[in-house]
């Protein structure tokens, strides 16, 4: 990679680029650094029963670590997150790919391919909690009326995760769509020529052309969403608080109701930011990826 | 532990003292006093508060003051509760509450504005605090000072098919074990409806299942201990379960009121045991109309001890004008505004508007608000508003008491197990007090 | 090339017939939801679901009798185009920055903005934009909404800054350009499409977002998502209103991304300048 610009000007491009960057950082850093210093303060805090807080050290952390619902939480999101990803990404790529090829399809008709992910993510999952409900929704009904045996979907302990994987899946595969779509567009033509000429098969020149140049952009979905789904919260907030059991009850879902619904504020900001440190590592460790297989 | 019987007759002496001697200040009480002044009002936008804004204008035009409300669903009100609570906000003036939910802890943090001096002395002749269910009233005393004024009555019912119980030869359920029989039959006799549908998800579950075990003669704490695992605590989790695993719908452990009220709306479940609020939402459409009964839930070893819950209206420690905000509480819960409330179906937490003619006309016009009604005389009179355990984290409390039963519903423990389980956990709680 | 000429056919079939199968997959909720919005609200979760009912737009009406929902509209449109716009004016720079200089932590700071669960923010936010008098005012939701915005524009136009060949940009270096008109004449045009995709989706993220105006917002700023939960609550259920006002709320960013198709579809400016 060349930073081959002429070595006078090499100081005032540094400068420039600084003056791109510094209004989002500033604002960034205006922003959330208050918020992350008052969260930290308030993790080392505890609340007596009285509403009475004191200096309370470690104390909230080492609850953390002998807590069983955190340790839980935490392969609850894991699983959450693997499984939520990995449908998103290949169906999205397979989205993005389909809609990149019906060069014909109507604008409106493309912007509803894409509609799911603009549904406010709680009316998303009021709409399947209806329709995934095993006496009242249609799946089961469909289910029923093709012969197939119905399903008890988020009511089910064993099944509740996948099922809500299906249902963020439904909601967020067009959004990594629509930014594969960009980058698909961003692709060079001359490199599809190239591939023509040579009679490669489309397979081929997906595999060995369109795939590699596009990883830096699936890699940025796989961010962008990994960001949310490691904070899964919406959708198992309204259809399972949790539930069955604890059975969906994510790091997210936990640390919330912990500060908002039983107040207690000192713990819920150290499991948030526990969570939140999780986040920064997985986005971190995604970011390596995309350094590696820039080009 | 205390367990809060909370019959009508049962006064606290505060609450006595209240009503003497508010004729005796009320010559000098005036309207006007804060004038210009703005009051913000919190808001669970639910039924009841919308029945109440209705009259914003009124207050208005009364006081002379601006009320400015903000309104939001119940669980977000209460997550910019505790941010405005927290910061020490003067922001909010009056605010809706649960007190059977979070009064305990919020009296404990110090977030409730003590209203007995205020209830006592600043009120206009008409507005009869001694009128108001002393019930609700005592529910909301705690540690002797009053900290929300009730603005309606609530509680769970029995929603039943008077035409599915004739077609199976069935008379209206006395008992709890009536109930089981039932639905024993039900499943029996007509295989299209769920026989019985109540809560099964896990934070929703103590509203219903602490009527159960009342009935049966149980008590969440004894001697200290978290007491789920006594002979009665174990015979009203089984049951609880046992109904809901049998003759409950699929997935009954993800039900709450809107699943509950959608299944009985559409004719699929016989008998629903579920908050008396739904009423409207179950007679949307008219389909139910003419072939629901409703009760009080049926009788135990302990005859009927009903959940009786209410909102209240209470004022924030941090206002800075808790005389003025108190003034709107007081024009909210007055017997003119509570019996114009009353008329748009909020059960009325005052038994003199209850009883009033215009009230009661409204109620003898449908024979299903009739038995709502009596439904809600029983509640009102016979009513416990222990809804889960009587500690100050009693959110927390009812995670616990759901856990357990969802475990029986889905067969993952035995029964001593999830018992254990949970009363170990609950003693935790007690343990914090 | 009979042979050539079939596959192709082969390929075109198969692909219509993929489209066909994904879009019934992906919109069949969402028509549900639409054709549940014109229901009487009870009917909505009948069951067996009817397909065939008498539309009505009485969930439309109720939704306007029960809340000021045009007032809440136009107070999302504000913090939403707000926001968006501060999210591009922030980011289409940062981003350029970034990928030119491959120093990328100014990015992955924007993105912890974005780390942390949105409930962390609440409390610190209300503190702070209550020292600053703030509370209820346009400023604090757009500033706040602009923290999801940024990072959604700063990573989806990282890839598409990346795509471009350096060699345009020292051309342009060599001809006496400075980065930030290189930038401006040269680098986003560019990247129009990768603008519009990050701009929908700021738009849809912030648009959708509800749990800041929760605590920022007052009677006279919420925005309409929050008004969408009073739809559910007890006692209140309107699963037809609650439909209504998804449709409704559904329907700008649907219509932005309608607008936009241009830039998304006919996005290939780059062949323009290739070799």
């Amino acid at each position: 990679m060349s930073d081959t610009a002429a070595p006078l000007t090499q100081d005032r491009q540094k400068l420039e680029m600084a003056a791109l960057s510094a209004p989002a950082v500033v604002f960034t850093v205006a922003m959330i650094a208050f918020p992350v210093a008052y969260t930290i303060w308030l993790g080392f805090q505890t609340f007596s029963q009285t509403g009475k807080q004191s200096f309370a050290g470690l104390a909230n952390y080492s609850k953390l670590i002998s807590d069983y619902e955190f340790w839980h939480g935490l392969w609850v999101t894991i699983a959450l997150f693997v499984l939520s990803l990995v449908l998103q990404l290949i169906f999205g790529v397979w989205l993005a790919l389909v809609l990149f090829h019906a060069k014909r399809l109507p604008g409106i008709v493309r912007s509803l391919f894409i509609s799911p992910f603009m549904m406010p993510p709680v009316v998303a999952g009021m709409m399947w909690l209806v329709i995934l409900d095993p006496s009242l929704g249609a799946a089961n009904y469909i289910l029923q009326s093709f012969g197939l045996p119905p399903s008890d979907w988020l009511a089910s302990p064993s099944w509740v995760i996948p099922t809500v994987a299906l249902i963020d899946s439904w909601q967020w595969t067009p959004y990594v769509a629509l930014i594969v779509l960009g980058g698909l567009q961003s692709l060079p033509p001359s490199v599809y020529e190239a591939a023509q000429i040579d009679g490669a098969s489309p397979f081929k020149t997906f595999q060995r052309i369109t795939l590699p140049l596009l990883l830096p952009t699936i890699v940025t979905a796989a961010i962008l969403r990994s960001v949310d789904l490691l904070r899964f919260f919406d959708i198992i907030y309204i259809t399972t608080q949790g539930g069955p059991g604890n059975a969906s009850n994510t790091l997210n879902i936990y640390g919330f109701r912990v500060g908002f619904e039983f107040f207690n504020i000192g713990y819920a900001s150290a499991l948030m930011l526990t969570l939140t440190a999780i986040v920064f590592g997985a986005v971190l460790a995604f970011n390596r990826l995309r350094g590696a297989v820039a080009w | 532990m205390k367990a809060r019987m909370l019959a009508t007759h049962v006064a606290l002496p505060v609450l006595a003292i209240v009503a003497a001697s508010a004729h005796a200040r009320a010559a000098d009480f005036d309207w006007m006093k804060f004038k210009g002044k703005t009051v913000t009002f919190l808001a669970n936008n639910n039924p009841v508060s919308q029945a109440l804004l209705t009259y914003k204008a009124d207050f208005e035009k009364l006081t002379g003051m601006t009320l400015k409300v903000d309104g939001y669903q119940e669980q977000q009100m209460r997550q910019r509760l505790v941010t405005v609570m927290n910061a020490n906000s003067d922001e909010v003036d009056v605010y809706m509450t649960l007190p059977s939910r979070e009064g305990e802890q919020f009296a404990a943090a110090g977030w409730y504005a003590d209203l007995t001096a205020m209830a006592k002395n600043d009120v206009a002749k008409d507005y009869e605090s001694a009128g108001l269910s002393q019930a609700l009233l005592k529910a909301a005393t705690f540690g002797g000072k009053l900290t929300s004024m009730p603005m309606n009555l609530e509680g769970p019912i029995f929603y039943y098919r008077t035409d599915i119980f004739k077609k199976c030869g069935l008379d209206a359920p006395k008992t709890i074990k009536d109930v089981e029989a039932a639905a024993e039959k039900i499943k029996a006799c007509d295989s299209s409806v769920t026989p019985f549908v109540s809560r099964g998800l896990k934070p929703a579950v103590a509203y219903t299942f602490s009527n159960m075990l009342h009935n049966i003669g149980g008590s969440y704490i004894a001697n200290g201990k978290s007491n789920l695992c006594s002979a009665k605590g174990k015979e009203a989790l089984d049951t609880y379960s046992r109904l809901l695993r049998d003759f409950g719908p699929p997935g009954v452990v993800n039900y709450s009121f809107q699943q509950i009220s959608a299944l009985y709306r559409g004719g699929r479940a016989a008998m629903a045991f579920e908050s008396s609020n739904e009423l409207r939402t179950v007679m949307e459409g008219g389909a139910r109309l003419k072939d629901t009964g409703l009760l009080p839930f049926p009788a135990g070893e302990a005859g009927q001890v009903p959940t009786t819950i209410g909102w209240g209206m209470a004022v924030s420690s941090h206002s800075k004008q808790p005389d003025a905000a108190w003034y709107f509480v007081q024009w909210a819960t007055s017997p003119e505004v509570q019996k114009k409330m009353a008329l748009q179906g909020i059960a009325p937490p005052r038994p003199s508007v209850a009883n009033d003619p215009e009230y009661r006309k409204w109620i003898d016009e449908e024979p299903v608000r009739k038995e709502w009604q009596a439904a809600l005389d029983v509640l009102a009179t016979k009513g416990s508003s222990e809804v889960g355990y009587p500690i100050v984290a009693n959110p927390q409390s009812r995670e616990f008491i759901g856990q357990a039963v969802q475990d029986l519903i889905l067969k993952q423990k035995p029964i001593d197990q999830a018992c254990a389980d949970a009363d170990k956990a609950l003693d935790a709680l007690i343990a914090l007090n | 090339m009979t042979d050539a000429a079939n596959t192709d056919r082969w390929i075109r079939w198969l692909n219509t017939l993929q489209l066909v199968i994904a879009g019934a997959l992906i919109m069949a909720p969402t028509v549900w939801m639409v054709l549940s919005s014109f229901k009487p609200s009870f009917e909505v979760t009948a069951y067996p679901p009817t397909l065939m009912f008498s539309p009505t737009l009485e969930n439309y009406v109720e939704l306007t009798k029960t809340t000021p929902f045009l007032s809440y509209a136009l107070n999302s449109l504000v913090v939403t185009v707000g926001s968006t716009a501060l999210g591009l004016v922030f980011g289409i720079p940062a981003a350029f920055a970034v990928s030119w200089t491959r120093i990328s932590w100014p990015a992955i700071l924007t993105l912890a903005a974005r780390m942390a669960p949105g409930t962390l923010f609440l409390l610190p936010w209300y503190v702070m934009f209550r020292q600053i008098g703030m509370i209820g005012s346009y400023t604090a939701l757009i500033l706040s909404h602009a923290v999801i915005t940024l990072p959604i524009v700063i990573w989806v136009l990282l890839p598409s800054f990346d795509a471009i060949p350096r060699s345009v940009f020292e051309a342009a270096q060599v001809d006496g350009c400075s980065v930030t008109r290189i930038l401006w004449r040269i680098a986003m045009p560019l990247v129009a499409s990768g603008i519009a995709v990050s701009a929908i989706l700021a738009f849809v993220f912030s648009w959708n977002y509800f749990l800041f105006a929760l605590v920022l917002s007052n009677g006279d700023t919420k925005t309409l998502i929050a008004a969408a939960f009073n739809f559910i609550g007890e006692g209140s259920t309107q699963w037809g209103a609650l439909m209504a006002a998804a449709t409704l709320i559904a329907l700008p960013p649907l219509v932005l991304a309608a607008l936009v198709q241009r830039w998304l579809v006919s996005g290939l400016t780059l062949g323009a300048v290739k070799g």
